[in-house]
């Protein structure tokens, strides 16, 4: 085992993220087998629609644990988007594009706002989050006057159902495609800038980072402004995939996107963030949640298994750091 | 002065690589207040953990009132009645001066606390000792003076029959330091044994009977105050040792130029209207005791903590220094005591650390040229003789004294001009330091000005070209290196007789 | 030598904004002044007030818990469901809520105090958790409690009665004050209140003080385990279905009702009646806002805006006293 760990090929990928790797296609295959006609490419499409909101959330939320803050105003930041961009978009009939960018702005200005609070105000990151769930779930009420807002469909005939081949072209997931491009994007981001570096120092030791003359403020608020920015983004793969968002809702994904962190590897203590881990972490609880509905168990089934997941993750990764000092 | 109540005999303790106490012996009687002195690392602290059970000792034994005894924590000292009054402060800022003094052993009335009578014992207390204190005030509304004060309180209120002070005065007023002396007086009268740790030359005269000096973990001696001269002191405090190479005169020539000029800088009670000068390729040495303020000196200048007042001139322009950020833009690095919280980021890799000063030249483009970047540290590596396996290595694996070569390595990729280096060779052992010592001359040479702020003598005498002495928070003196001598620099770093 | 404190406590202040706020409203809207608009805001006060009194505790040693909304939902559908599918008796189905809540408050210290998990993510944990034991329990179906005119639906009376010439009296804002007075005597005058403050305000040296800080440390989750467990009955008393699934988001009015109510978000500091007060300070926004013509949603951005604000108040205050 020791030397498995040590071959210069599993360190590059990582350990546990092979390991999880193997829990995903293990998952898989158990769900396939218990489960009628679960193998299939409907399925797997089906996985994948909910994991691209998903991942993009986790990839966000990866950049603001990585700073050892948490962000779990997500979820309903990201129903805040779709619903005010839908809203827009059905009211005054804008042009689909400019909803589009609408989303995406929003979800900036909440983490310009979040990011602010935190690195400029020093207010500390669960109170900005809880404070910001409640402004997103009202706002979004408000802006709708309290109505779900239907995005269109595909074959609307005025053809501005065109976004949803964001998520798929035929039987082809441009989705997949554009989530993958994201996901190295952001991968060469955290690793390969000096934003990442910046982010992964100060979230292990900040004042050595102010020290040597970093200004980490505003690093610090910039992991919460890409949190935001891929939440507007992740509203936009929820529509194309789901079509209705109701108002006041939304936090069940916090919790998913967060799972999906440290299930691959990124340390709730900050400092250390693996972006192919958040992937794998997404997609197995994707794959989950697929399997739980198929199972005919409720949404909440999930809950509960997700909770109880973080706890774990987290706990180990604890005690882990415990053993080291 | 009673019976003895305390004796510790041939107490011996080391640590990995430092033999902390050799030998030491050490006794105290009833009625007596005992200044204990040395200079910092002496081992007197050490020797007090001992005492109190926060260290095991490797030999020796502990006489105390006639008993050999071996305490395992505080509480077992507590509750036998040896009791020590912090120099940090282990107060609940939130509670009050009566809650805090009972705290953990509350009186009670049926399920509710007693507070009435917790306020009628502090009382009683503090009238014992003359202390004019509420105990219903908020213990963070108190001035520390009068912190500490309850901390004595809280101390006398455990039976405590010895009470140690560690530096009871650092923090106190003028005021506060003559009602401190009122008490522990007050005390000597009760017969309790007192340890009085300070460095304060004045004080160990007014107050104590007895001093024992401690030097590099060993006994020295022991004086009857009354009998003894601060001159007596401070020469058995450095001793008669040889030190190696000591710097005869300074290698900065005549026209070198001022590249750094602070004047009458203040932040703060610890740095008061500081000024001086440093100059191209020279070591200028800080000395002092410890809490002298000279980090904070530092510190303030680095822009790392606030300051109220001071210009700080780079090369004769004036700069205006309020972040970290602006000192590194005018070339200055700080390399910070406390390395491991201050210095490198220690889960991440040499590379990493290398650059953190400077990675906006790594860049191609938006992206960071993880090949020139490996490239620069693998060249200070080499160049500082770091002993790794790689660049790819996390600093947590190193030890100390290749920690320190990586946050030099840190401000030389950003080539800083003005360095500081805080305690450069703290907790780094003897090969180690040597090589820092050549490092910070080379440095020197090739037209580097530092800044070394160090505790040891010896590192001061042989490193400085001009040493700047501090104490209290103000500067008391500057001496040339060939006038320098360890007395001349112990008379400026401890107060005066008055 | 110690500082005048100044009679305008944060407590007072607030205390202030609350009579001002209920004025204004009347001022505006005569409707907002009737008896029944006052009875109805009273019911949905007391579920409030309640989770807010609970979650003052962790809060003042530094931590949060975020369980308790979702946890107040999950207890009060496991005891209606004892009563609706067991024919159990009222009294031992409202204890069994309020046991499983002190059983959650229990988890959460455990995972917090001993197991050393942030308490924000323990907490988010069991509020997930506890969201679909809810649904779970009930098989995701609305479970009523027993109506004020059923025989076993006594429990309404404990919040509000009529009189004989049918007058409805708001009882339970008797028992708020009651067990606000309690709660602020047990943070006072007891050991267990004494060193929650100790371990927000300085957990090492409570520890070195030789405090068993693990132990009291798990009793504060479980305090406010307890009250959300109390919290479940009053929501049974007045909201007569009880949804699965409900309940995330009213943690946060709570916790913002404690800290406007001057509880410090960094701990070390706060008043049960403070808290209280607080409480209501969010209550009365949320029911008066629409009378004077707002949106009921605004109200919850507002709830956002006011604690963002209160936290942003205390930090600065701490900066100036530094």
């Amino acid at each position: 085992m020791e030397k498995l760990k040590q071959n210069p090929i599993v360190k590059k990928l990582g350990f546990n993220r092979i390991i999880l790797f193997c829990i995903l296609l293990l998952m898989y295959g158990v769900f396939s087998a218990v489960i009628p006609g679960f193998a299939g490419s409907a399925r797997i499409m089906s996985i994948l629609n909910y994991a691209y909101f998903l991942g993009f959330l986790a990839l966000g939320v990866t950049f603001v644990i990585a700073t050892g803050g948490i962000d779990f105003s997500i979820g309903p930041v990201m129903f805040c988007c779709a619903l005010m961009a839908g809203y827009t978009l059905n009211t005054y009939g804008a042009p689909v594009i400019v909803t589009l960018l609408m989303s995406i702005a929003i979800g900036f200005a909440f983490g310009c706002f979040n990011g602010y609070l935190v690195a400029y105000v020093g207010v500390p990151p669960f109170i900005v989050s809880m404070a910001t769930m409640n402004i997103a779930k009202g706002l979004g009420s408000v802006f709708t006057k309290t109505q779900s807002v239907s995005w269109p469909q595909a074959n609307d005939p005025s053809g501005i159902g065109w976004f949803r081949n964001l998520v798929k072209v035929g039987d082809i997931p441009t989705g997949l495609i554009i989530f993958a491009i994201a996901a190295v994007a952001l991968y060469i981001v955290m690793n390969n800038t000096r934003a990442g570096r910046y982010i992964l120092c100060l979230g292990s030791n900040k004042e050595a980072v102010r020290l040597s003359g970093v200004n980490v403020r505003k690093w610090q608020m910039l992991a919460f402004v890409i949190c935001g920015t891929m939440a507007g983004i992740a509203a936009i793969f929820f529509v194309s995939a789901y079509t209705t968002v109701q108002p006041g809702l939304g936090d069940t994904y916090n919790n998913e996107a967060i799972a999906s962190c440290v299930m691959g590897g990124t340390s709730m203590a900050g400092g250390l963030a693996s972006i192919g881990g958040t992937v794998i972490g997404v997609m197995v609880i994707s794959l989950l949640q697929e399997g739980i509905m198929a199972l005919r168990m409720t949404k909440e089934v999930q809950m509960i298994i997700t909770g109880l997941i973080v706890i774990v993750f987290v706990y180990a990764d604890v005690s882990a750091r415990r053993r080291r000092n | 002065m009673g019976e003895i109540i305390l004796t510790m005999k041939d107490i011996d303790k080391s640590f990995p690589g430092v033999h902390a106490l050799d030998h030491v012996d050490f006794e105290l009687r009833r009625g007596e207040v005992h200044a204990l002195m040395g200079e910092n690392g002496a081992g007197k602290s050490t020797l007090m953990k001992v005492l109190t059970g926060i260290y095991t000792k490797d030999s020796g034994t502990i006489t105390y009132e006639g008993e050999t005894v071996e305490f395992h924590n505080t509480h077992d000292a507590q509750a036998a009645g040896i009791v020590i009054v912090h120099q940090e402060l282990n107060m609940i800022g939130d509670l009050t001066v009566a809650q805090n003094i009972f705290i953990g052993r509350e009186f009670k009335k049926g399920l509710m606390i007693d507070d009435r009578k917790m306020i009628r014992e502090s009382k009683k207390l503090f009238d014992e000792l003359h202390i004019d204190i509420d105990p219903r005030a908020k213990m963070s509304d108190l001035t520390v003076g009068k912190q500490q004060m309850c901390e004595i309180a809280k101390a006398i209120s455990h039976q405590a029959k010895i009470i140690i002070f560690d530096e009871p005065s650092a923090a106190l007023t003028e005021k506060e330091i003559e009602d401190l002396f009122a008490i522990i007086r007050d005390l000597r009268k009760q017969n309790l044994g007192i340890i009085y740790i300070s460095h304060r030359m004045d004080e160990i005269k007014v107050i104590t009977d007895r001093v024992t000096v401690m030097r590099d973990g060993a006994y020295i001696g022991t004086l009857i105050t009354s009998e003894c001269t601060k001159e007596d002191i401070i020469n058995m405090m450095v001793g008669r040792v040889i030190y190696e190479n000591p710097k005869t005169h300074s290698m900065v020539p005549e026209d070198a130029p001022v590249v750094l000029k602070v004047e009458h800088l203040n932040a703060g009670k610890s740095v008061q209207d500081v000024s001086f000068e440093l100059r191209k390729g020279e070591i200028l040495g800080f000395s002092g005791l410890m809490g002298a303020g000279r980090t904070e000196t530092a510190r303030a200048l680095f822009g790392a903590d606030p300051k109220q007042s001071g210009d700080i001139y780079v090369n004769g322009e004036k700069v205006t220094i309020n972040s970290p950020e602006d000192a590194v833009r005018h070339g200055i690095g700080y390399l910070s005591e406390d390395r491991k919280r201050f210095g490198v980021v220690v889960q991440k890799t040499i590379t990493e650390n290398s650059t953190l000063a400077t990675l906006e030249k790594y860049m191609a483009g938006m992206f960071i040229n993880k090949a020139a970047e490996k490239a620069v540290a693998e060249k200070y590596i080499a160049e500082l003789d770091t002993k790794t396996p790689g660049a790819d290595q996390l600093v947590v694996n190193l030890s100390g004294g290749n920690q320190q070569k990586i946050v030099i390595a840190k401000w030389l990729v950003r080539n800083c001009d003005i360095l500081i280096f805080d305690e450069p060779t703290r907790g780094i052992d003897v090969g180690a330091k040597n090589e820092i010592y050549k490092l910070m001359n080379l440095l020197a040479s090739e037209g580097k000005s530092i800044i070394m702020i160090s505790s040891e003598m010896t590192e001061i005498l042989r490193m400085s070209d001009r040493i700047v002495v501090m104490c209290e928070g103000k500067k008391t003196g500057e001496i040339p290196i060939e006038e320098a001598t360890q007395e001349a620099i112990m008379d400026k770093a401890t107060r005066d007789i008055k | 030598m110690t500082k005048k404190r100044s009679i305008f406590t944060q407590e007072v202040i607030v205390g202030i904004v609350l009579v001002a706020l209920y004025l204004i409203f009347r001022l505006i809207s005569p409707d907002f002044g009737k008896y029944t608009t006052f009875l109805s805001m009273m019911d949905i006060s007391y579920y409030y007030a309640l989770m807010a009194i609970g979650v003052a505790f962790p809060l003042i040693t530094g931590g949060v818990d975020l369980s308790i909304g979702t946890g107040m939902i999950c207890y009060a559908l496991a005891g209606g469901c004892l009563i609706r599918f067991y024919n159990c008796p009222t009294g031992l189905a409202i204890l069994v809520s309020i046991l499983f809540g002190v059983g959650i408050g229990l988890a959460n210290g455990v995972l917090i105090s001993l197991m050393g998990l942030p308490p924000f993510l323990a907490t988010l944990c069991t509020c997930m958790i506890t969201r679909g034991l809810g649904s779970v329990v009930t098989g995701s179906f609305a479970i009523p409690w027993p109506t004020a005119k059923q025989d076993n639906g006594w429990f309404h009376s404990i919040f509000k009665i009529t009189t004989a010439d049918n007058l409805k009296l708001p009882l339970g804002l008797l028992w708020i004050i009651l067990l606000t007075l309690i709660m602020q005597f047990v943070l006072a005058h007891t050991r267990f209140g004494r060193y929650t403050i100790s371990i927000g305000s300085n957990k090492e040296a409570a520890i070195l003080s030789g405090i068993n800080v693990k132990f009291y440390h798990v009793m504060v989750y479980m305090v406010s385990g307890l009250f959300a467990g109390l919290a479940s009955i009053a929501y049974a008393a007045v909201i007569k279905t009880v949804q699965p699934g409900t309940g995330a988001g009213m943690e946060l009015d709570a916790i913002g009702g404690a800290i406007v109510g001057g509880v410090s978000a960094s701990g070390g500091y706060g008043t049960i009646y403070g808290t209280v007060i607080g409480a209501y300070v969010i209550i009365f926004l949320k029911q008066g806002l629409p009378y004077i013509g707002f949106n009921a949603n605004m109200q919850q951005i507002i709830t956002g805006f006011v604690l963002i604000g209160a936290v942003t108040i205390d930090i600065i205050k701490r900066k100036v006293i530094k």
